[in-house]
């Protein structure tokens, strides 16, 4: 990796810390106010999800759409770096930004789970599930970004995205052999719970090693 | 000695569902400013572009620097400062920031010369560029481009947006780039103004084709109206090189492309008046007799 392009992956964090700041900051206590049980929980799981959910469209859009819509694109490719330099910094520097404020929100899930008594810590496996499709969520968003040419494309990707978001929960949480031991007092690592961890990794996976393969190949990009 | 030339194009063709750039061929030596002319939409941004590796021509060779375009564009880019007038700096950044970025990018930043161009400018390190002006921004993406030092500025219309006094002041930058022998310019710009004071090598565009290409002072020399006021009954005689004619009863205006004194000697005492031509009525004549005699 060249040199301009960890500046760059650098630039990705400098430019977006308010928006790694707040929203790590801003899932933490969503987190915290769920530990609170009862009614505190919806609000502040569903803070939480949407904190999460909202900081990777912002990621994918402010940090690759407008990048392009406001010309400044113009200027980062002027610099020394081809195609597949610029799609590598974009890729991990977004990747990164969003890992930091991922482990925040994950980090404090999973303390609220273990230590708040009103919540079962037979809720870890699902709310892992849940952290690590959210990830593999921000990799298919960023993917997308990157693939798209229109602003219409983006805007599909994470409104399908965000479905996906819904589904998941309702779909997996439906899981017979994970819903039984959600409300235990400890956590059961099953085997669903590793298949689907194991989906979740290579979609993450397919969504970072494709652009690379793909968009850093394009001969085109303004 | 063989000396790198610092663009090379053969041959290069881009098409686009609305557009295409045809068979464009030019070379930029050490040394000089290719002023590039054209209408809205003629190719100038797309040929630039190409000449920048952002992106890649259908057929034809690109060389910027002697490395073939785009395929090795990070190698050439590292002595290439490139300005476009819809160029923005990155929005959640200062303008401070940026110089330090570049700094930390190009071994010949010149710390020295910025400072004095953020005075001249008028800029504001600590400014976010989101505050900036369009015009703050094409001066911002100059200083970073010029405190550099590269071998070769590709400036895409950069004094377009400019208030006079800022243009005045860019144009004078460029003609100090020029000093250093090494150092070349493609300056794209539908401003005729603009480029006949800074250009020497100028190139005109026209709907994806380049209809010339020459030395400033060659096609000011070349260029002349001829008045002509012709006797009762008489017709206008067989001229050679004639690209535009207008005519008003006995008075005609003849445009021509290579004036020369066999001209003026078969017209005689009809002659009236010549006229040397400004950059700007030339590229209009060109243009328009390029269009006129295309199918």
């Amino acid at each position: 990796m060249s040199v301009v392009t960890r500046k760059l992956i650098a630039k990705e964090l400098y430019v977006n810390r308010w928006f790694i700041g707040g929203g790590s900051v801003t899932a933490a206590a969503s987190v915290a106010l769920a530990a609170a049980g009862g009614g505190a929980f919806n609000i502040g799981a569903l803070t939480w999800l949407t904190t999460v959910i909202a900081f990777g469209v912002m990621l994918g859009i402010y940090g690759v759409v407008n990048e392009r819509k406001e010309q400044s694109l113009q200027f980062v490719l002027s610099l020394p770096i081809s195609i597949a330099d610029y799609v590598r910094a974009k890729l991990f520097g977004l990747l990164l930004a969003f890992l930091i404020m991922w482990v925040a929100a994950t980090a404090s899930a999973v303390l609220v789970v273990l230590l708040a008594a009103k919540v079962p810590d037979g809720l870890l496996p699902y709310v892992l599930l849940l952290c690590f499709f959210m990830l593999a969520n921000f990799c298919v968003v960023l993917c997308g970004a990157l693939h798209a040419r229109s602003e219409a494309l983006v805007t599909g990707t994470i409104i399908v995205t965000n479905m996906g978001v819904s589904v998941f929960m309702f779909t997996v949480g439906l899981f017979p052999s994970l819903r039984e031991h959600m409300f235990g007092a400890t956590p059961v690592w099953n085997t669903t719970f590793f298949n689907v961890l194991i989906v979740e990794l290579i979609v993450l996976v397919i969504a970072v090693v494709l652009p690379l393969v793909t968009v850093s190949r394009r001969r085109d990009f303004l | 000695m063989t000396v790198t030339k610092h663009i090379e194009m053969r041959g290069v063709s881009k098409a686009y569902r609305f557009f295409t750039l045809q068979d464009i061929s030019l070379d930029l030596e050490p040394g000089q400013v290719m002023g590039f002319v054209g209408p809205n939409g003629a190719g100038k941004s797309t040929t630039i572009r190409l000449a920048m590796g952002l992106i890649a021509p259908d057929i034809g060779e690109i060389r910027v620097l002697g490395c073939r375009m785009p395929e090795n564009q990070a190698f050439a880019k590292r002595d290439v400062g490139y300005v476009s007038a819809d160029m923005r700096l990155m929005p959640n950044a200062t303008v401070g920031w940026h110089m330090n970025f570049a700094a930390s990018i190009y071994p010949g930043w010149d710390a020295d010369y910025a400072a004095t161009l953020v005075k001249r400018f008028n800029l504001r390190p600590e400014q976010g560029a989101r505050s900036l002006s369009q015009g703050e921004h094409i001066k911002a993406a100059l200083l970073l481009a010029l405190a550099r030092r590269p071998r070769l500025l590709i400036l895409d219309e950069p004094t377009t947006g400019l208030d006079p006094v800022a243009r005045h002041e860019m144009l004078t930058e460029f003609m100090d780039v020029l000093r250093d022998e090494n150092r070349s310019i493609l300056f794209s710009s539908h401003n005729t103004v603009d480029v006949e004071r800074i250009s020497d090598r100028i190139t005109f565009l026209d709907r994806g084709r380049m209809v010339a290409s020459s030395d400033k002072e060659g096609f000011l020399d070349r260029w002349r109206r001829i008045d002509v006021q012709l006797p009762q009954g008489a017709a206008l005689p067989e001229l050679p090189h004639i690209v535009g004619r207008a005519s008003d009863g006995h008075f005609h205006t003849l445009t021509t492309d290579q004036f020369s004194e066999l001209q003026l000697a078969r017209l005689g005492n009809a002659v009236r008046n010549v006229h040397r031509m400004n950059l700007e009525e030339i590229f209009v004549a060109n243009v328009m007799h390029h269009r006129e005699s295309r199918p």
